[in-house]
């Protein structure tokens, strides 16, 4: 019983979660979107503008992430496995934060 | 005439009808109110507004500031110094429709050219409306409460820095090794220059919004400082010493340098950035610049959007909805969410 409702009840957890700390991203986005169609390219306040913009990545990522062990925990009807699984996924993801934190 | 010399009210009336006389942006000209005559202004042929002035910071400073005799006032409100010309005596303060008090002992630079407003009052005031009609994620009362708010046209004042730099820096990247990140760090020296920074020399117009209203300048288009260019309108004069001005300006030269520093080093994964920096040949403007603000009050914040009087751009200060931020962000959460699930279901990695 936990094996079926638990992904279901898991997703709607993380979304509400995700959304809850999702207000500061989403007006980042907005700023960032603002700046880029209005704010004059290789300025000062642009450059500034643009700045932190990796709060957002790192906030689709992590929802990303925690979806698809719940995912996989639906799937597969095994929790344990499905974080056991993970690893290298996270690992793949921490690197390409990484990237694109430097970039 | 020149900018200390009081303005006699004669100088902006019309020769026609004796009426009062405004700039008009439309027509570049100065216009009756009264019998729409328009009268060509006259500017001095042997003035240079485009000339830049030398400052070393090492040299004592000669530039004064000047006594005038005109009638600066200084808002108890927001602290806006306002001159006003002619007839257009106002009580409220532009900036914020506070009411202006009278500030003794006033003192001021002389300011060196100006560009007149090409941009009109209403075209303004849609600009700005559009502006805040535009906003994502705004409260849905916001354009009700801008409805009641019009714009005010005022000359800003505003610097123009040149320097070079002959820069020393040192900068720390990171490098991929297979598996391994290492810090590497790299010394180098480059030499470049900066024309024509603008910045503004009033709180009014902060540097984020210079940046979103003001994208072209053209030195070309400055004119010499002429009263009748200001009739109608407010003007706020140069109080800021050169120090002061170029204090200001340092941190958005900082900012720039850094950038430049990272593309001359030609190294991805730059973290941190050092330098020195020997700063020659610094040369100043003080300018006057039209805009148009449009002040208003959001749950008891004031807030302003700018429209440039030269092209029409308009950026400003908007707030946001917590209520639309977090159903955007429900969204978004949802449209993620079910990418991941979807991915971990189908195990794709």
């Amino acid at each position: 019983m936990l094996n079926q409702l638990g992904p279901i009840i898991a997703v709607l957890l993380l979304i509400c979660l995700a959304a809850s700390v999702g207000a500061y991203p989403i007006k980042k986005l907005i700023r960032i979107q603002e700046a880029k169609h209005e704010l004059r390219h290789g300025s000062p306040g642009f450059f500034r503008t643009m700045s932190g913009w990796i709060v957002i990545a790192v906030w689709v990522a992590v929802t990303w992430f925690f979806a698809t062990i719940i995912g996989e925990w639906w799937a597969i009807e095994d929790l344990s496995a499905a974080i056991h699984r993970s690893g290298r996924r996270l690992e793949l993801l921490l690197r390409i934060l990484e990237a694109l934190a430097d970039d | 005439m020149t900018e200390s010399s009081v303005i006699a009210q004669a100088d902006l009336m019309c020769t026609n009808c004796a009426g009062q006389c405004e700039y008009s942006p439309r027509t570049g000209a100065l216009t009756c109110k009264s019998c729409a005559t328009e009268h060509v202004i006259t500017i001095n042929p042997n003035a240079d507004p485009e000339a830049e002035h030398h400052y070393d910071p090492d040299l004592p400073h000669t530039e004064q500031p000047k006594f005038t005799q005109d009638r600066p006032y200084q808002c108890e409100t927001c602290g806006g110094e306002v001159i006003f010309q002619g007839h257009s005596i106002s009580e409220n303060c532009p900036y914020c429709n506070g009411s202006l008090v009278e500030r003794p002992n006033g003192e001021s630079y002389v300011t060196l050219g100006m560009i007149p407003f090409s941009v009109g009052n209403e075209q303004a005031q849609d600009a700005a409306h559009n502006w805040v009609s535009r906003r994502w994620a705004a409260p849905s009362d916001l354009q009700s409460v801008v409805s009641g708010s019009n714009v005010s046209g005022i000359y800003v004042p505003f610097w123009t820095f040149d320097s070079k730099e002959a820069v020393n820096y040192t900068v720390n990247y990171k490098v991929t090794r297979g598996k391994k990140t290492v810090m590497r760090t790299d010394s180098g020296f480059m030499k470049t220059e900066f024309d024509d920074l603008l910045m503004p020399a009033s709180p009014h117009v902060t540097p984020l919004i210079r940046d979103g209203i003001l994208h072209e300048f053209e030195p070309s288009n400055l004119r010499p400082f002429e009263p009748a260019y200001l009739a109608g309108f407010a003007a706020e004069r140069h109080h800021q010493p050169v120090r002061e001005g170029l204090r200001q300006n340092a941190k958005d030269k900082a900012l720039l340098l850094r950038n430049r520093i990272k593309k001359h080093s030609g190294k991805n994964s730059v973290v941190d950035v050092s330098y020195l920096t020997d700063t020659t040949g610094i040369k100043y403007r003080r300018i006057l610049l039209p805009v148009w603000i449009l002040h208003y009050e959001y749950n008891g914040t004031p807030m302003k959007v700018v429209t440039c009087g030269l092209q029409g751009r308009t950026f400003g200060e908007r707030p946001f909805s917590s209520v639309k931020l977090l159903a955007l962000a429900a969204l978004a959460s949802c449209a993620v969410a079910a990418f991941g699930f979807v991915w971990g279901a189908y195990n794709i990695y």
